[in-house]
């Protein structure tokens, strides 16, 4: 398996399943144990509204991306916040708009917007290096957050009405993890594409979950199962040459259907 | 005399339409062990969410020390409810207790001291679940999770505790357990009992009020027929089973 290390861009594909998945072990523990995985989802389809304005704009895509969703999250967490609007509705809402605005800009687009099939399905095989060093700079902002605001996450999540009453910003940090959940989920679609993210996001982590007694260990797992799907993904794409990005997925699908009826057993056992 | 440590002024809430409180005022001292009873929906978890600050009322307005800075909210030690909990989140007894001490902390980025430690430590044992600070929250017994979330509450040396239907989801000899535990906190600080299981009720009570949106108080531990009669708008047979305490008055003979 070692011979395909010596294309550049299979080390490239490495390196970006890697950084994705210390990012999305990170960011999915908290995904997994708040119960924001619907809105996860939401906010990565509402990041297609946001490739979409960038090809209209004429700007990088995933810095359209990027501003839109993150927009888009903050507006979904402050309504869901202020307004106590009822939040599955909201993100279906939200789910269906963001790819309508990505359908509309890229037909007002004039010309062929030529990447489209790699945001909606990704491929980490074509990860240029720009982007490599924009995911180990967001993977550094992530670990760097989340280390300075460890316990006021953790109270956040755990508890927030406890955390309130113990003063704590609830409002802040529960914003601030949104936009982490949002630039997350952007700095994924290069690698796995939207429609997949939400599973890198989510599976690892509730792997790890089973047996995780703390979030940083919860998180080290995530991130460890991670990389460990990605490689086993990418080689195997490789061996049965099949689009690598789905392999991933189901590489990750079949391990938690094997964990979780592992657990079955234990249990019943 | 001393000051009352909670003050709920003329408290009005409004929800979607619904009022559920109406004029509400009440004031908790510190040696009291105040319970507040009423129908499920009378507004009793709407009342101490107002306490806590976690829901701000229309009208009026609630004092903590004579004070409506939010900040003093940190003398209240708070005890949800027991279903309110995501038992499966992965964190130790440890870590749950040490995040009772967040609100203390003022220094940034928080972080626990030497202190913090110690008042974990010390707490855990008075709770007796020394033994458990490194279990996660889910490998434990229903009454070792109630010692645990009270264990929270007390780390942060509350002036009062705030109890939400406590013992709904333990069984017998757990709350009989757990009444001997408020039994000897109640020397420390003011503790504040919110139930609709009148039956439950320990004799070491010393005020109780009815709750259906307007509260009818009484000040000494007794629930008249008449408190009941309004608060759950129709007669309510005082009947407690097989409780030791009883602070039911006996039935007028007709």
């Amino acid at each position: 398996m070692f011979e395909v290390l010596g294309f550049e861009f299979f080390r490239n594909a490495f390196i970006a399943g890697m950084l994705a998945s210390i990012a999305c072990g990170i960011i999915g523990t908290y995904v997994v144990v708040r119960r924001m995985v619907a809105i996860s989802g939401g906010i990565s389809h509402a990041a297609f509204g946001g490739i979409g304005l960038g090809y209209y704009l004429g700007i990088d895509p995933l810095a359209g991306a990027a501003g839109f969703t993150v927009a888009t999250a903050l507006g979904m967490g402050l309504l869901q916040l202020r307004a106590k609007q009822q939040m599955d509705t909201l993100i279906g809402a939200v789910w269906a708009a963001g790819m309508a605005l990505g359908i509309l800009f890229v037909y007002l687009t004039p010309g062929f917007a030529p990447d489209l099939f790699s945001y909606l399905f990704g491929n980490i095989l074509l990860v240029p290096r720009g982007d490599i060093l924009l995911m180990a700079v967001l993977t550094a902002v992530i670990i760097a957050v989340v280390a300075f605001l460890y316990r006021e996450l953790q109270a956040v999540t755990f508890d927030p009405d406890y955390a309130k009453v113990m003063n704590l910003p609830v409002e802040g940090l529960s914003l601030l993890l949104l936009v982490l959940i949002a630039l997350t989920v952007v700095m994924l679609i290069r690698v796995v594409g939207i429609i997949l993210v939400i599973a890198l996001l989510t599976i690892p982590a509730a792997i790890s979950r089973i047996h995780a007694t703390r979030i940083w260990s919860m998180m080290l797992g995530a991130a460890a199962l991670g990389i460990i799907f990605t490689v086993a993904g990418i080689w195997l794409s490789y061996l049965a040459d099949v689009p690598s990005g789905a392999t991933i997925i189901l590489v990750s699908t079949l391990a938690y259907a094997g964990a979780l009826g592992l657990e079955r057993l234990r249990q019943g056992g | 005399m001393n000051t009352p440590v909670i003050e709920v002024d003329d408290v009005w809430v409004r929800l979607r339409g619904q009022t559920l409180l109406e004029g509400v005022s009440l004031k908790i001292y510190p040696d009291d062990f105040y319970a507040i009873i009423g129908p499920n929906g009378g507004g009793k978890t709407t009342l101490l969410r107002v306490i806590l600050g976690l829901l701000t009322p229309c009208r009026g307005e609630v004092r903590i020390n004579g004070s409506r800075d939010p900040a003093m909210r940190k003398y209240l030690g708070y005890v949800p409810q027991f279903r309110a909990f995501d038992f499966q989140y992965p964190i130790t007894v440890r870590e749950m207790v040490l995040s009772g001490r967040l609100g203390h902390i003022t220094h940034r980025p928080r972080r626990y001291g030497r202190e913090d430690h110690a008042r974990v430590d010390e707490t855990l044992k008075t709770m007796r679940i020394t033994e458990l600070a490194d279990r996660q929250i889910q490998n434990l017994s229903g009454g070792e999770q109630q010692r645990a979330i009270i264990a929270r509450a007390l780390v942060s040396d509350p002036k009062v505790l705030l109890l939400d239907e406590p013992t709904v989801y333990v069984d017998a000899p757990t709350t009989v357990e757990f009444y001997d535990i408020l039994d000897h906190l109640r020397r420390r600080m003011a503790v504040v009992l919110v139930t609709h299981d009148i039956g439950v009720l320990p004799g070491r009570v010393t005020r109780v009020a009815c709750l259906n949106r307007r509260l009818y108080t009484h000040d000494n531990a007794e629930i008249t027929p008449d408190m009941i009669e309004a608060a759950y708008h129709c007669p309510v047979d005082l009947i407690a089973h097989g409780v030791p305490h009883r602070i039911l008055p006996e039935h007028p003979e007709d």
